[in-house]
């Protein structure tokens, strides 16, 4: 396209303002959770003083924040692993349907994950609090699970319609049986998909809070609500708040280049270019 | 050939067709027959059946019409806004101009991080003449100490900027993956017919990513209350209710004041409002789409 001033001035300006708007906040609490605490009420604000890792200490030190990120990564793994062997079989199955019935379910599946999240808080934790499972790690995972397996399904079946037919059938009339040839052929395929996937569930899991708010008391609290201790009424804590929102991230920004071609998902899936 | 084996591919759906519908469409039909009872957590077995009593509570119940009004607020607003400055973005990044790359890379992350982590960073954000803001506004000379999240007005105003920040990355990227399925060549044609680079978006990009544009509206009104969390952690709802939707009033009432029946109520009535409307888009948008 020929060269155009319109063109520059406002593609640097727009994307300029939401740079600022967008990473200014995080950038804040990175800057946070690195100051001395009598850096916090100098005026006027400054950005960086004499970088301190005394927050980060800390928190690792801070037995309940520290058991809570690890009930996190315990739940978030759990649920990827229990909703892939229910999604897996699901979406490869789906993807070999006839086009009618694949439709149906995956519309059947888009809808069940329709209603806000809120609606069913109140019977699982009735549920839960019947058979004794309030404040532990299993009672997150079947939640989570329940929530994930309706992406799950909608992303790996798009994943398994990208495996050749032919290589399919192939093994098949070599004699493969249709698990085997999920097993052997498809997955391994499809793999670069499935892995997107799971960080996707992995994300989702570690950012519910409504249910590990209302589910957990002491022993299973995710790091998600456990970030709340830190959050002072009054006072000078604003550094460990900040240094437990930045350990928090860390595995999210790690995944952003990964997941930023599916996360869009069922609504574009099949549109996004290259 | 793969249709001759049916059989086991339905047997390989059932299980997780299965849990989903145990999983989400019981739980559903509970809290809806919990809304018509009269229930208390001490005393379970003493639960009675009371018919709309529940509902008609909604009419007597200041707390719950202005918390109806919020969420109306909350969902409008920032939907709008959302759209708007999703489709700002979205045509600044499309250009994938020198020094915009890191952001076409990264702009994403306020849509994926935990509510939670949000809430704080905006807390920290927004502390009156030590935060974020207020140094932001000392380096263009001014003297910002203003307490955002003390007055209705403004607290209202800031849940939904926040609300915005979680939705834009999310809204320009579906509108950038539409934007980038346009040809380039529609744009060299309109190019070699003279047209400006301003001419071509206004009549090129927008008009195609409408039809989108609808789509995704729909998709953010269902997704715009969950920031559940970031009230929580920003407002608790105040002052004085004025940041209270609908799903944190019913919260409250199940978890605070252990009111559970009328909690169920207020978000069955929540739920099949905003399911409803959703839905019934969705047709309008097709209908339309088919109809051209």
């Amino acid at each position: 396209m020929r060269r155009d001033l319109g063109r520059h001035i406002y593609g640097y300006l727009v994307s300029a303002a939401f740079a600022l708007f967008l990473f200014s906040p995080i950038l804040w609490t990175l800057s946070t959770s690195l100051k001395q605490p009598t850096e916090m009420f100098q005026w006027p604000p400054v950005i960086v003083g004499e970088p301190s890792a005394q927050h980060y200490t800390a928190i690792i030190a801070d037995k309940d924040f520290s058991s809570a990120l690890i009930n996190s990564i315990v739940v978030s793994c759990s649920t990827i692993i229990l909703t892939m062997a229910l999604s897996i079989p699901a979406a490869f199955g789906i993807s070999h349907l006839q086009k009618t019935a694949m439709r149906r379910l995956l519309t059947l599946v888009l809808a069940l994950r329709a209603a806000p999240a809120m609606i069913y808080i109140i019977p699982y934790f009735l549920f839960f609090r019947q058979v004794h499972l309030v404040d532990t790690k299993i009672a997150l995972i079947i939640v989570n699970t329940m929530f994930a397996v309706p992406l799950a399904i909608w992303y790996l079946s798009a994943f398994f319609d990208q495996v050749p037919r032919e290589i399919e059938e192939a093994a098949m009339i070599d004699g493969a049986s249709t698990l085997q040839t999920m097993t052997l052929i498809s997955i391994p395929i499809a793999k670069y998909g499935i892995l997107a996937t799971a960080i996707l569930i992995f994300i989702g899991s570690w950012n519910e809070f409504l249910f590990a708010l209302t589910l957990t008391r002491d022993d299973a609290k995710t790091a998600a609500v456990a970030i709340l201790n830190f959050m002072p009424f009054e006072g000078t804590d604003w550094g460990k708040a900040a240094a437990a929102c930045v350990l928090m991230l860390v595995p999210i920004v790690v995944f952003v280049p990964f997941v930023k071609k599916y996360v869009a998902g069922p609504t574009t899936t099949g549109s996004v270019k290259g | 050939m793969a249709s001759s084996r049916p059989k086991v591919y339905s047997a390989l759906v059932t299980p997780a067709i299965a849990f989903l519908c145990l999983a989400t469409v019981v739980p559903i039909a509970a809290v809806i027959a919990l809304s018509f009872g009269d229930f208390n957590i001490a005393f379970p077995e003493k639960t009675r059946f009371i018919r709309l009593y529940n509902y008609a509570r909604f009419l007597s119940d200041g707390r719950f019409i202005n918390a109806a009004l919020v969420t109306f607020i909350l969902v409008v607003v920032p939907v709008v806004l959302q759209l708007l400055c999703g489709l700002a973005l979205a045509i600044a990044l499309k250009e994938n101009l020198v020094g915009t790359r890191w952001m076409r890379a990264s702009f994403l992350l306020p849509s994926i991080i935990p509510p939670a982590v949000g809430g704080i960073v905006w807390k920290l954000f927004l502390i009156p003449g030590v935060g974020g803001l207020s140094y932001l506004a000392s380096l263009f000379g001014h003297n910002f100490e203003a307490d955002l999240l003390g007055s209705k007005t403004s607290a209202l105003i800031s849940v939904i900027i926040v609300s915005i920040w979680f939705g834009v990355p999310i809204v320009a990227l579906l509108l950038l993956s539409s934007l980038d399925s346009i040809p380039d060549e529609i744009y060299e044609a309109a190019n070699l017919d003279g047209a400006s680079w301003a001419q071509a978006q206004w009549h090129i990009s927008i008009p195609l990513v409408l039809p989108a544009m609808g789509a995704v509206a729909v998709f953010q009104a269902l997704e715009v209350l969950g920031i559940f969390p970031v009230i929580f952690v920003l407002t608790g709802g105040g002052p004085a209710g004025a940041t209270e939707p609908l799903n944190f009033y019913a919260f409250l009432t199940a978890f605070t004041y252990l009111d559970l029946d009328y909690s169920a109520a207020i978000l069955v009535a929540f739920t099949t409002t905003i399911v409803g409307v959703c839905f019934w888009s969705i047709r309008q948008i097709s209908a339309t789409r088919v109809g051209r």
